[in-house]
């Protein structure tokens, strides 16, 4: 009789020892399979994805509706304090709005002049609602409830109001797995919009609970990027579509090579409360093939 | 076959509370780790057998879902329920404190390894940071969780333990 497979009576049963040798096995071919193809993600994914997401998008439906009545009892007093608020704010923003569309119309004639067109408008876009964020709670990636059914790819980009979220990394029939850009393995090649300096903005958890994301190598000799500046992601990114809103410089520092510099970029969008999501169904490849 | 269904449930229920039913219940968005009090609590009351499959299924279930690599979790998982499968001998129902322990533990080890393998590799070397702002605060809501979730677990296990014994008996 071989050591491996001993007979308890009428059953027979492996020792845990080399279940958990072949397990293991099992794993670290996965890993290494992954690591340089994708060949499991499609049939696994379907698989774990007809079973659980529906479940997932259920109760996040559920989930969001009960918040929503706690919400709305609790806020009633709140939201008329705000409202005072809000009038007063109206008055003013009235007053600036018609100072802006003087500007927007001489900016539009001003475009029209250098044939430039507003891309970021012109995208094509998808709502989507986030139904399950990540197991552990060291990365910030999430599942929206739209997959390739909706004709979503990878490295498609995901925005929320008017600031880049980030971008998925994983598609399902009708779930897609999107990386953030604050997670910590993420990083963004990115442009202060005032003085086109490129410089790249990493996801950092130190960083995090201050509500700030981390940037650096930004090249400034002659100190044009002050505090404030508006981010937006580059041209020369590959993955992500030009001029897209990041967020705003909130501190820069001299490294000490005394060649670049870095600091912190405050989001401009809330990463906390976020439900849902806009996809652009275009990636930056399909921009470029359809431009050339 | 009724405890494989069980088990079954059991894993997709956790996954489902981890990552989405506890979406709405987190703390500085820290979530309580229902998979590994899972793991824990299987090994410890079925041994390590049992350990290691619980242990690899909830594991892939988080490759699939949120990891890089799969496999990644599935392995760190299934040595965790292998380990904790050792101390199946001094399980005793009636005992709470005990896997308490070892749940706290076991996301101690999850957490610490996850940091080396995840962070420490990628130059990040502030380990007191990273113990206070995720690994702590997850130990803590874990804990909490499992002080309710544990005897669920050890109920469904003990009423399936009787309907086992049950239809043996009619066997014989």
């Amino acid at each position: 009789m071989s050591p491996i497979v001993k007979r308890e009576g009428e059953k027979f049963t492996l020792p845990s020892k080399y279940l958990l040798f072949i397990l293991t096995l099992v794993c670290v071919v996965m890993i290494i399979v992954t690591f340089s193809t994708n060949a499991f993600s499609s049939s696994l994914n379907s698989f774990f994805g007809t079973v659980i997401i529906p479940i997932q998008k259920g109760v996040t439906s559920v989930g969001t509706w009960m918040v929503d009545v706690a919400g709305n009892i609790q806020s009633i007093a709140d939201l008329q304090a705000e409202n005072e608020s809000l009038k007063q704010q109206v008055e003013d923003l009235t007053a600036q709005n018609t100072n802006l569309e003087q500007d927007k119309y001489e900016l539009t004639e001003l475009q029209k002049l250098y044939e430039l067109d507003s891309q970021y408008d012109n995208y094509e876009k998808i709502g989507a609602r986030i139904i399950a964020k990540d197991a552990g709670n060291w990365y910030h990636s999430f599942v929206i409830d739209k997959g390739s059914d909706d004709g979503l790819t990878v490295d498609m980009n995901i925005i929320a109001g008017s600031g880049l979220v980030g971008r998925i990394i994983d598609v399902g029939p009708d779930w897609a797995k999107v990386q953030s850009i604050i997670a910590d393995n993420s990083s963004v090649s990115a442009t202060i919009l005032s003085a086109s300096e490129n410089l790249i903005v990493t996801g950092d958890l130190e960083l995090y609970d201050q509500g700030v994301i981390g940037f650096s190598k930004l090249v400034d000799d002659v100190d044009k990027v002050s505090v404030g500046d508006k981010v937006v992601t580059s041209d020369i990114s590959d993955k992500y579509l030009p001029g897209i809103l990041i967020g705003y410089i909130s501190t820069i520092d001299e490294d000490s090579n005394n060649l670049t510099k870095s600091g912190t970029i405050t989001p401009a969008v809330d990463f906390d409360h976020l439900s849902e999501v806009l996809v652009i169904l275009q990636t930056k490849q399909q921009v470029e093939d359809s431009s050339n | 076959m009724r405890r494989y269904i069980v088990t079954f449930f059991l894993i997709i229920i956790s996954f489902i509370m981890q990552t989405t039913v506890f979406r709405f219940f987190d703390f500085g968005g820290i979530t309580p780790n229902f998979l590994i009090i899972l793991t824990a609590s299987y090994g410890f009351m079925r041994g390590d057998k049992s350990g290691i499959l619980v242990g690899f299924f909830c594991g892939l279930l988080i490759d699939v879902f949120f990891g890089t690599y799969i496999g990644f979790f599935a392995l760190i998982y299934m040595y965790i329920g292998f380990v904790i499968g050792q101390f199946h001998r001094i399980f005793f129902p009636q005992n709470i404190i005990l896997p308490m322990v070892f749940i706290v533990s076991c996301d101690f080890v999850l957490g610490f390894v996850c940091y080396v393998l995840m962070f420490m590799f990628r130059t990040r070397f502030n380990i007191g940071y990273y113990m206070m702002h995720v690994i702590v605060p997850e130990i803590i809501y874990t804990t909490i969780v499992s002080i309710f979730y544990y005897p669920i677990i050890l109920r469904i296990n003990t009423k399936l333990e009787e309907i086992e014994q049950r239809s043996a008996k009619k066997f014989v």
